[in-house]
């Protein structure tokens, strides 16, 4: 095991080897399509499982160095860490299907993540950041018009490691630490992670001349049981007009599993209120 | 490896957030800038020693200045000297230095990387600790391009060949300064609620998972008949692993999944049925 670990430290920068889960030689894989989403602090934020555990939530940073991972991930991940804070990575794999081989991480309580984790700015929980050693063994497209990065894997291109330089005064970043978890204590934040699902209504829509006109009460669903009917217009929910797919979106936005809401309906001549506990589906 | 290595300055940004919110009110809202030509320019970049890209960035027709191009910066970044020169502050500016210098969100007039030049270019003002590391260590290095520059291009970064190319697409990234100033205020004391995540589209099928199973995916409980995911062949007992290539290992990852997708657009949604991965597409639609 020990000399195991030893070889893949020594070739933690072998040439980018990508295979697809169910590699079919007729169409070779090329490129591959990798879900992401900025989060609040305008991060590129991806997905990974390593060793099979996460999905963890790293950023695409090539501000840094190499991978770099909590302590909690490693230990989640069951990483071997060395004394000098590197462990290899057996499996790692992004949401979107690529794999990537022999990939080490340096293990460390980052003040960066620590600080937005404790305040919640982010909008999500971070568990480290992807750095150069793992992004510069592929051409990545960013296009945040788009809702997929593409990453083609440079076959044959092995990026040369980082070199050590004597870059003294570069940690003091770190001491604002102690700082930031000041901040966060002074203004009391506690952020939750959790989320909850939206409750479910069971209606198809049209949108037509400023109007919401239901097109389909899906049977079985909490729309069907509280009487909505085809052809309903949605003129109110609770005090908000409704005249957009927009405004419904909104109405129902912060609405979870179990909240009974009044709609205001026009069905006809006739204008009537119903009122819907939302259910469980989407 | 160094520590110095690491570049990233969200410790800075919520600093100046959490000293700005005390001082003073929120900054305005910046137009929106001009759409630039349509076609992709590339540019040049140097590997550094420390792996970090660097680029020959000119800001208001003074330099080049070598800066870093860093995809993890929410913001970008000159030190003091550099906005002294530029004119980006006054160079009798005092106020507002703070810790390492801060002096919080300022305004570019242009800033030009090759054939790419952008107008009025939200910045911060800093001496960042760890670029004033590195460029002690690998010479002048003076600041960092981050988000709000590339997010406005189809960005592709190809170290093979250290090239970076830039598409004009359309995007406004917004103010990232203004926006974590924005959530610091909203922020709540205490115990948060877990936040409601919506579908962007109607589906009609219901999901579970017990707290005990630890596998990938969810189980699917009911799809109600006519509904999108009937019609794309979804069916109750079906275990759903992914919607548009996004894990669904929670309750909470199928939300958000689904809260991604917009009415109207094929999607694919791999299920695992009798032992077997089923490749299904359904395309939800306009409904709650």
């Amino acid at each position: 095991m020990r000399w195991r670990f030893a070889l893949a430290m020594c070739c933690g920068l072998l040439p980018a080897v990508a295979r697809a889960d169910d590699p079919k030689p007729a169409e070779k894989l090329t490129k591959f399509e990798i879900p992401y989403r900025l989060t609040d602090t305008k991060h590129v934020l991806v997905r990974v499982k390593i060793n099979g555990k996460g999905p963890f939530n790293l950023i695409l940073d090539t501000g840094a160095p190499a991978l770099f991972l909590t302590k909690q991930v490693a230990k989640k991940a069951d990483i071997e860490v060395d004394d000098k804070g590197w462990g290899a990575i057996g499996k790692f794999e992004f949401e979107g299907g690529l794999k990537v081989d022999k990939a080490r991480a340096h293990v460390t309580d980052i003040v960066q993540v620590d600080g937005m984790n404790g305040l919640g700015i982010a909008g999500v929980e971070l568990h480290g950041m992807i750095g150069y050693e793992v992004l510069a063994r592929f051409r990545i497209q960013y296009d945040f018009t788009a809702d997929k990065l593409l990453f083609e894997p440079l076959v044959g291109f092995t990026p040369p490691p980082p070199e050590k330089i004597d870059a003294k005064g570069g940690d003091d970043i770190q001491t604002m630490g102690p700082l930031v978890k000041m901040i966060s204590a002074l203004l009391g934040i506690k952020p939750n992670f959790e989320i909850a699902p939206r409750g479910f209504v069971g209606i198809e829509f049209d949108e037509v001349d400023g109007a919401v006109v239901i097109k389909k009460v899906l049977s079985g669903s909490p729309a069907e049981k509280a009487g909505f009917k085809t052809g309903d217009t949605i003129a109110e929910i609770k005090a908000y007009t409704i005249e957009s797919g927009k405004d419904l979106a909104k109405a129902l936005a912060k609405a979870g599993v179990g909240t009974k809401l009044r709609f205001t309906i026009k069905r006809g001549d006739k204008t009537e209120e119903i009122t819907i506990e939302l259910g469980k589906g989407l | 490896m160094n520590a110095a290595g690491k570049l990233i300055l969200v410790a800075g940004l919520i600093l100046s957030a959490a000293t700005v919110q005390a001082q003073t009110p929120p900054r305005e809202r910046k137009e929106p800038e001009k759409k630039l030509r349509e076609k992709p320019i590339t540019v040049p970049f140097e590997l550094l020693k420390s792996r970090h890209m660097a680029l020959q960035v000119k800001i208001n027709g003074k330099g080049p200045y070598r800066l870093i191009f860093d995809t993890g910066a929410p913001t970008n970044l000159i030190n003091t000297k550099l906005a002294k020169e530029a004119g980006v502050v006054k160079k009798e500016d005092k106020g507002g230095f703070g810790l390492f210098g801060m002096a919080g969100g300022k305004t570019i007039d242009t800033l030009e990387i090759g054939d790419v030049k952008l107008e009025k270019v939200q910045v911060m003002v800093m001496d960042h600790p760890t670029v004033t590391a590195i460029s002690n260590a690998l010479g002048p290095i003076d600041g960092i391009v981050g988000f709000p520059f590339f997010a406005r291009f189809k960005t592709t970064i190809d170290y093979q060949k250290k090239e970076l190319t830039f598409e004009p697409n359309g995007y406004e990234p917004g103010d990232a300064i203004q926006a974590l100033m924005d959530k610091m205020m909203s922020a709540q004391k205490g115990k948060q609620e877990p936040a409601i995540v919506a579908p962007a589209a109607l589906w009609g099928f219901g999901i579970d998972k017990d707290n005990s199973d630890e596998e990938p995916g969810v189980v699917v409980k009911d799809v109600l008949a006519g509904s999108p995911s009937a019609i794309g062949g979804l069916k109750a007992g079906d275990r759903l692993l992914t919607i548009d290539g996004r894990w669904t290992d929670t309750i909470g990852d199928t939300f958000t999944a689904v809260s991604l997708v917009r009415p109207g657009r094929a999607v694919t949604v791999i299920v695992k049925r009798n032992g077997k991965e089923v490749k299904l597409t359904v395309k939800p639609v306009k409904g709650a």
